[in-house]
């Protein structure tokens, strides 16, 4: 009788009841359970993520969900990061934003990551969408301050404008000062990389000082510090700041002015920027400091003991970011104040130097994960390690999730006994069940994989790096890794047959990037023939892959599922098993 | 002679740029005949290009993996600290070492020689062109020069060694 009962319940109280579920993951689930609730949910479907644009097209996307208010969209694959996508390769956002233009007018937010967005794109944004509130654009290119200044004069309810890690060209343009006097609405703002010409202070003082919503604020590095005072005292209700240049001459009513505007700012948790910091500065925000949960201290190049000083001021300290100049003793610092410690990340001053210019090793990050219990999130580039310290860490915390180690120097074995890390990543495997997010670095055997396979079910995200003996490394994780979405290797000896064997896997995954490793075109166009869902698309900019023997090795590879079918954009270094390749070679 | 970080090699009226990028349009507008300015974009965008940015010792592009955003913005930072050093503000670290940066025009990898271990330019000079593999007989089409604190480069044997 209930069960029933659920069935025939009218659909105005289905959907009542849907809209309280919001992870993809979960109305995904929903959309399953019947052709009815499929129906109720596409029609209240209101939040998309596609984690790569080239999966499906945006027509697809339109047909199934309708009266969507909020997409998410991700491009290029995530080594594009270091370098290893060549310009060019796509990630285009404009034929999304065509599509949308008409079908979705109600449209507010839109999140790129990766994506080469236009001039063009930005301003049809600006045309279409009369209630547009979010427009996020992470580590995006291909527009201009022109773009920005279109959003700034249409988009009347706009809250959150966040150019995290863009590239913006300047046009000259004073874009802020499009923002209209009566436009009061800007709750979140990055615009931390800009350039020096590519923001008026005046223009931003005003905005923030007609906007009492404000909450979020990242300046770029051209604002004087002792502006930054001014902008403080315009939005003491601030929860997160970016300040600008860090750096002055040193005077005391500059100090004093900057440190009673800090104090102002009783909402303030979260603080990044500091550009060029002058440590004499820095006690200017001590009277925060207490209260701060989120300190981004990745550009800061100050020493150790300035580091030690700040963050033991900060004892409610959830995450933080910092380069090596803490050293293992600022680490260990840390590890005694800071006990709620959920994410750290230590970045390289210096990484193309062979020699350390820091004293940071193994031991800053034994240090951390002893002393910080709810330690989940670790990014750690060092130059020395051992699978001592790495069994440590992972007995000590099980409960980490994600786990990027870079052993700065490719192949660098443990300095203790001059082997390789197998049983150090092993440990953490084995240990950290939970573990989500895995980056591997130092000399390491076909072993690793194997405890990788074995152990990490839960495991996402793997990058690997000058790693492994053969293919069966590569086929220990294609075989045993579950929960596996997104594989990007880069020099190792894998070759095609663990991809061949491990078709059918690469279905169930987003993608899997291989860069200088040994996957011959041959192998490339059988698993294309093998599997019609997959993209596989080969990046080699020395010419037609057919023009070489077929045993020849390709430089990238670039492997994702797709209902959409071959991208119609690819660039003239994208090989793929297109029967048109004939047509695509002649002028 | 306040010694700033970054010497380079530059045959004198090069006229191409014949490094390995991508980006060889980018080029084109440069006025390849003001060598100063010339050789100054050129070396910040070879550290900076997207292409070709190798470590030092291997030739690895993209590795170790550090967005490209960040290092720009580090690297621009430490520039302007040590100016700021030299300029007698306050603030970063004072850099004991003596080691310093030398780029030759055409060739991606950068490296580091000592100069507190050399007491003139003929020395200098020699010990770079080693380090080159440049020939003596093309050793005159080369030229030492050097950046200053404003950024500009200019000839080193133009001013006396210390």
């Amino acid at each position: 009788m209930p069960k029933r009962l659920v069935y025939s319940l009218p659909d105005e109280v289905l959907e009542h009841v849907f809209s309280f579920i919001q992870s993809d993951k979960d109305r995904n689930v929903v959309s399953a359970v019947s052709k009815s609730w499929y129906e109720i949910e596409r029609w209240c479907r209101r939040k998309i993520f596609v984690g790569n644009c080239y999966a499906v097209s945006p027509k697809m996307v339109i047909r199934r969900f309708p009266h969507v208010r909020s997409i998410e969209l991700k491009g290029k694959p995530h080594f594009a990061d270091f370098n290893l996508v060549p310009d060019g390769w796509g990630g285009y956002v404009l034929p999304w934003i065509t599509e949308m233009a008409g079908a979705y007018p109600w449209l507010e937010e839109i999140r790129l990551k990766r994506m080469v967005v236009t001039d063009e794109s930005l301003e049809l944004i600006a045309k279409s969408f009369k209630d547009f509130k979010v427009l996020v654009l992470a580590s995006c290119e291909g527009f201009s301050t022109d773009g920005l200044a279109a959003i700034a004069a249409s988009c009347k309810n706009l809250r959150e404008l966040d150019l995290r890690e863009s590239e913006v060209d300047d046009s000259s343009v004073h874009w802020l000062s499009h923002f209209p006097e009566t436009y009061t609405s800007m709750v979140s703002l990055n615009i931390s990389c800009l350039g020096s010409d590519e923001v008026s202070f005046s223009a931003l003082e005003r905005l923030v000082s007609r906007c009492p919503n404000l909450r979020s604020l990242k300046l770029n590095r051209a604002v004087p510090l002792d502006k930054t005072a001014n902008i403080l005292r315009l939005a003491p209700q601030l929860v997160e700041f970016g300040t600008c240049t860090y750096s002055a001459e040193l005077r005391s009513d500059v100090f004093s002015n900057l440190a009673g505007a800090f104090s102002n700012c009783k909402e303030l948790r979260s603080l990044c920027g500091f550009w060029d910091v002058v440590p004499d500065y820095l006690p200017a925000i001590y009277s925060v400091c207490s209260r701060l949960t989120s300190l981004n201290l990745s550009y800061a190049t100050i020493q150790s003991p300035d580091l030690i000083k700040l963050v033991s001021h900060c004892p409610s300290l959830q995450r933080l970011l910092v380069l090596d100049y803490i050293e293992d003793s600022g680490l260990e610092a840390l590890a005694s104040n800071c006990k709620d410690l959920q994410e750290l990340r230590v970045f390289p001053s210096d990484p193309f130097d062979a020699e350390p210019n820091a004293s940071l090793t193994e031991q800053g990050l034994v240090a951390v994960s002893l002393g910080c219990p709810k330690l989940q999130s670790v990014l750690y580039f060092c130059r020395r390690m051992s699978n001592a310290a790495l069994v440590t860490i992972a007995q000590n915390r099980p409960n980490l999730t994600r786990f990027r180690l870079c052993i700065i120097e490719p192949n660098t074995t443990d300095y203790l006994t001059g082997e390789p890390f197998d049983v150090g990543f092993g440990a953490i495997v084995e240990h950290c069940k939970d573990l989500i997010r895995l980056s591997l670095s130092g000399l390491l055997t076909d072993c690793v994989f194997e405890y990788i396979g074995k152990y990490a079910k839960k495991l996402e995200m793997l990058s690997v790096a000058f790693a492994g003996d053969s293919d069966l490394g590569l086929h220990h994780v294609l075989s045993g890794c579950e929960s596996l979405r997104k594989l990007e290797i880069r020099d190792c000896p894998f070759g095609d047959k663990a991809l061949l064997t491990n078709a059918a896997k690469l279905e169930t995954m987003r993608s899997l990037w291989m860069s200088s490793c040994s996957v011959s075109f041959g192998a490339c166009k059988l698993l294309s023939q093998k599997m019609p869902r997959l993209n596989v698309e080969v990046i080699d900019e020395r010419g037609p892959p057919d023009s070489r023997p077929e045993n020849c090795t390709v430089d990238k590879l670039y492997i994702y599922r797709s209902v959409a079918g071959l991208r119609f954009d690819m660039p003239p270094f994208v090989w793929t098993k297109d029967e048109d390749l004939a047509l695509r070679l002649s002028p | 002679m306040c010694m700033e970080l970054q010497l380079g090699l530059a045959p004198p009226g090069s006229d191409t740029w014949s490094r390995p990028l991508l980006k060889l349009g980018l080029y084109e507008d440069i006025n390849v005949n003001s060598k100063k300015r010339g050789f100054d974009h050129g070396y910040l965008e070879d550290e900076f290009s997207a292409a070709s940015f190798k470590n030092y010792e291997k030739g690895l592009v993209g590795w170790p993996p550090v967005k490209t955003w960040r290092r720009k913005k580090l690297r621009c930072q430490v520039h302007n600290h040590m100016t700021a050093a030299e300029n007698g503000c306050c603030g970063g670290r004072a850099s004991n070492s003596t080691y310093v940066k030398v780029k030759m025009e055409g060739v991606v990898i950068a490296r580091k020689i000592d100069i507190s271990i050399h007491q003139s330019f003929e020395t200098l000079t020699t010990t770079l062109m080693t380090m080159f593999d440049i020939f003596d007989e093309n050793r005159r089409s080369f030229k030492l020069t050097y950046q200053d604190k404003e950024g500009d480069w200019l000839i080193a044997e133009d001013v006396p060694w210390r």
